[in-house]
């Protein structure tokens, strides 16, 4: 039995191998220019390793980029988005999970079609929009506050269909159960559904919160202050247009903006697998 | 007593409206492209300089890349948050203007500014006899050599001309050394090869405003280019080398020959001080020619705070800040004053790139010019790929940006 | 466990469903709503170069586009795209899948490393990706230089023969988790005990597969295909980042075009129809495909 789960083990391993090579690929690459000082970045022919480790270059880009700033507006946006998309969300997921209404189908196909519509489609009108509601002396462009209000509502699809599936697996029967001994529709939700419903909300949570933390192109139209872009913003903005790159900075800047996310969300993958089966089709 | 204490209750009162007034701030908002590493710390010392000399006055500063400062400028203006002032590739002015977006400057100038500028800078901005722009950083190209590698082919003072050029680098290539570098990704594509266009006594545009590129002069400027690629004179895969490339090429040694800006001179400071390379004008076809080119401060027609705005571009454009902005950045001088700053005329390098302006073509100031520019990129990519003939290529892309020039 | 099919009330309680989903239906419409109608007017206006609009235009707009031979091929590589881009992440996601199910040592490891990509912005992705495809400080090139595969540079990103698989396969890389996360799912909601049976049959491991796995996984094949689809057809960061849709337009989509014209080359109104028409593609592919595997991909 043994041998046969490392007979299994090996061969799993050796199917797997390009995929992994693959995937850890730009990982390789970001760290090793990253560690490199600035005159080995373009040095021909390219090597793996540098020859001293540079770390000094974290250092630099962490104030030429100012990261801590963009840090700090990623997690606010992240994080208000996903509350906002759990917040509606969670009600429709409900309802789509539990109770057939008239015209529950033409909401499902109306989320489906929000997800045609890809962000840069509709950024102009974003703006415009954004750009015609006044507060106090500016308007609604450049504030976290619409950029987070635009997530959810591009994230709002998917959680919805993420949570309904996942809800479909609780069963009903305890809830009826409470309204036999009496309790409210409302406390019935709150007091046994609620409960049972907390991992996946949390998964569900953690996949708009990376998908918002990840988003660019609304980002870009929306925030224009240096005080208040997010890290994509920051990052690309090393990049694009200049004069002369600093590959090494982007490259730390990349990595130390996605490995700390990154670790997070695949460490929690295997709770993710459960959150989508079954239930994502009746 | 009553009297007294009215009055001295009337004057704390009028001090307290005459404070108010001067706390009643203005700010001024503009945009600036970013050039290098110190364009951002510059304007933000002019602005807190000037807050210094002008407390009523606040000056906010944005920076923005080139590559996406015509959309922030167009997301900005179509949804009316836009700044007062702003830099622009002059070569945009006159959309602007057409969209009577721009503000004529003329009714600000009194008769010395306009003295300030140096001529050639200035008149790309006017438009219709107004002022519309005011130069802030100004260039012309000039091609840099690699005076190691080009010595050992024979030419230990530059190529003079394209023949000359491609002699050079044929004997490089025999000696297994790189040649020319040919750029063929990103922006300025189209102007890598008006370089060649304009040598041999080609135009972009006609004075009537159609495309006139696909000329004589254009099919032998763009069938020499495409020589220079069949025959491996240039860089492998010339598609794939944006300025930025070429120009990192350059200064490892890689590419011996390349046709850019004044700011290379201080990246290669920088970045690769033991490097013995030489300036010399853009190759001669059966003229000699360079491209210039100008970025111009703008003011917009819905600015609330104008008169505020145009006391920060005055400051800007006295001396002592026009030096320090044109030396860090590595551009030429726009206006007399700063010329005649020690640092400029002793300048042996930036020279060659001033005598240069007498001759050069400035970008024609037409709509439609990122339509043309768009066209011809394609056309000699596609040249360069070997997928169209010059011919063909270039009077498809004049077909295209007759559509929109001029409209 | 097994599944718990069904927990819907056949008891219609007309008012509360609608209040529980009408703060989602608000914010969707509104947000998405808004903007879209802002496409449609633009689509058939007279749009200056800055946003203005100026008088309408009827159809023309859609007829410049029709008519215009890089609209016409960014239409045909935009199939190519999304095509070679799901086929294949399907293609390497079922082994996977099938793999990562059953237990082995340092599965988690393995999960953990194919799911990195979905955790990374693909903007920066495709940063990375351009930077080690740089033909010659790039690391693929020194990286098959070193193992003796090659002796040159190739520049990947000068033309659109070899770009335009690299893109393809970026664009593959990024798909994977997403999908196999999606095929795990449908599998674990496979029950154990039918393979039992099947082997008492005297079943062979490929039968199985084909005859058993394959079409219960249908289902799930059929969300990851649409999904797929619709952010691959929508995708632009990695193609813009690493050819601009260049050299020459070789590499163009519809949505890479779609920016161009918008943001370059001061086009709105042209741009808001390539919008338009890309969103009645994508939902006259959906509706189609949806029609022929006759199942409803939304809970």
């Amino acid at each position: 039995m043994r041998r046969r789960l490392l007979w299994r083990s090996v061969w799993s391993w050796i199917v797997l191998a390009p995929l992994l090579l693959v995937t850890l690929l730009p990982f390789a690459v970001m760290l090793s220019t990253a560690l490199k000082p600035h005159d080995e970045v373009i040095a021909f022919p390219p090597r793996w390793l540098p020859t001293h480790l540079d770390w000094q270059n974290f250092v630099d880009m962490w104030s030429a980029v100012d990261f801590g700033t963009g840090l700090w507006n990623s997690l606010v946006v992240s994080l208000g988005g996903t509350v906002l998309t759990l917040a509606v969300s969670i009600p429709a997921a409900y309802a789509m999970s539990r109770i057939m209404f008239r015209g529950k189908d033409t909401y499902g196909q109306f989320l489906l079609i929000t997800q045609m519509l890809s962000p840069i489609l509709l950024v102009l009108g974003l703006f415009r929009m954004a750009a015609s509601i006044h507060i106090g002396d500016a308007t609604l462009v450049d504030t976290r506050l619409a950029v987070t209000i635009i997530y959810a509502a591009f994230q709002l699809a998917f959680a919805v269909w993420m949570l309904a599936s996942y809800f479909t697996t609780i069963p009903a029967e305890l809830e009826e159960a409470a309204w036999i001994d009496g309790a409210g529709r409302a406390q019935a939700m709150l007091r046994i559904f609620m409960p049972l419903a907390v991992p996946a909300i949390a998964v569900t949570g953690i996949v708009t919160f990376v998908a918002c933390w990840n988003e660019f192109p609304v980002a870009l139209t929306m925030l224009r202050d240096p005080a208040r872009l997010t890290l994509p913003l920051k990052v690309v903005n090393l990049v694009a247009g200049r004069y002369s790159v600093e590959w090494n900075q982007v490259m730390a800047a990349t990595l130390l903006a996605t490995v700390p996310v990154a670790v997070v969300f695949a460490a929690l993958q295997r709770y993710l697998v459960q959150g989508l089966t079954l239930g994502a089709v009746k | 007593m009553k009297l007294a204490r009215f009055g001295l209750l009337a004057c704390a009162a009028f001090a307290g409206v005459a404070l108010g007034q001067q706390a009643r701030a203005e700010t001024v908002h503009m945009t600036v492209s970013y050039y290098s590493a110190a364009t951002g710390p510059y304007f933000e010392k002019m602005a807190a300089e000037f807050h210094a000399a002008n407390p009523g006055i606040d000056v906010k500063i944005d920076v923005v890349n080139w590559d996406g400062l015509l959309q922030k400028l167009r997301t900005d203006i179509s949804g009316g948050t836009n700044p007062d002032i702003s830099i622009i590739g002059t070569r945009w002015l006159l959309d602007f203007v057409k969209d009577d977006i721009a503000e004529p400057l003329d009714g600000y100038m009194n008769a010395d500014f306009k003295d300030r500028f140096i001529g050639p800078f200035l008149k790309p901005a006017i438009i219709d006899g107004k002022a519309y722009g005011l130069p802030i950083a100004a260039s012309a190209r000039a091609m840099y050599y690699n005076k190691d590698m080009l010595t050992k082919a024979g030419f230990p003072n530059g190529p003079a001309t394209w023949d000359d050029v491609a002699t050079a680098a044929e004997k490089l290539k025999a000696m297994k050394e790189p040649g020319f570098g040919l750029m063929a990704k990103g922006t300025e594509v189209d102007v890598y090869w008006y370089y060649a266009l304009w040598s041999y006594g080609g135009d972009v545009v006609s004075p009537d405003l159609k495309a006139a590129f696909a000329s004589p002069a254009g099919v032998q400027a763009l069938t020499m280019y495409k020589s220079f690629v069949d025959k491996g004179l240039t860089e492998d895969g010339p598609t794939n080398y944006t300025r930025e490339d070429l120009q990192n090429l350059f200064k490892q040694g890689r590419v011996s020959m390349v046709i850019t800006a004044p700011f290379l001179i201080n990246q290669i400071a920088k970045e690769a001080p033991k490097l013995d390379y030489g300036i010399v004008p853009v190759p001669k076809g059966t003229t000699s020619s360079t491209y210039a080119v100008t970025d111009s401060v703008v003011m917009f027609k819905n600015s609330k705070v104008k008169p505020a705005a145009w006391k920060f571009l005055d400051f800007l454009f006295t001396k002592e800040p026009r030096v320090e902005f044109t030396k860090g950045e590595g551009f030429l001088p726009t206006t007399k004053a700063e010329a005649t700053d020690p640092y400029f005329t002793n300048n042996e390098r930036l020279k060659v790139f001033v005598d240069l302006l007498p001759t050069a073509h400035f970008a024609p100031t037409v709509t439609g010019w990122e339509d043309t520019a768009k066209a011809v990129t394609d056309a000699v990519q596609s040249v360069y790929l070997d997928k169209a003939q010059p011919d063909a290529a270039l009077k498809q892309a004049a077909a295209r940006a007759d559509e929109s020039l001029g409209k | 466990m097994s599944a718990a099919v069904g927990g819907s009330r056949r008891r219609a309680i007309p008012l509360a469903p609608w209040l529980l989903i009408l703060p989602s239906l608000v914010l969707a419409l509104v947000i998405i709503g808004y903007p879209f109608f802002e496409i449609l007017r633009l689509s058939v206006s007279n749009v200056s170069r800055f946003g203005l609009v100026r008088g309408s235009a009827g159809l023309s707009n859609f007829a410049t586009i029709f008519g215009d031979p890089i609209f016409q091929n960014a239409l045909l590589r935009t199939g190519t795209w999304t095509f070679g881009v799901v086929a294949g992440t399907l293609l390497a996601s079922v082994p996977v899948a099938l793999v990562l199910r059953q237990p082995f040592y340092g599965r988690g490891l393995a999960r953990t490393i194919i799911m990195l990509p979905w955790a990374i912005s693909l903007a920066m992705a495709a940063i990375v990706w351009l930077w080690s495809f740089n033909a010659d400080y790039g690391m693929i090139n020194a990286t098959l230089r070193e193992l003796g595969l090659m002796q040159g540079s190739v520049q990947w990103m000068a033309r659109a023969e070899t770009a335009f698989p690299m893109e393809i396969a970026v664009g593959m890389i990024v798909s994977i988790p997403f999908t196999v996360t999606i095929l795990l799912g449908g599998l674990s909601s496979i029950p154990g005990d039918i393979y039992e049976a099947a082997a008492i049959d005297g079943a062979r491991p490929w039968h199985c597969f084909w005859r058993l796995t394959l079409p219960m996984l249908g289902p799930f094949i059929n969300i990851a295909v649409v999904l797929n689809v619709i952010h691959v057809f929508n995708s632009f960061p990695i193609i813009w980042v690493m050819t601009q849709g260049g050299p020459d337009n070789s590499t163009h989509i519809l949505v890479t075009y779609l920016y161009e014209l918008s943001f370059r080359l001061g086009r709105p109104g042209q741009a808001a129809a390539v919008s338009l028409a890309m969103l009645v593609i994508v939902f006259g592919f959906t509706a189609l495909y949806m029609r022929l595997r006759n199942k409803d991909p939304v809970a």
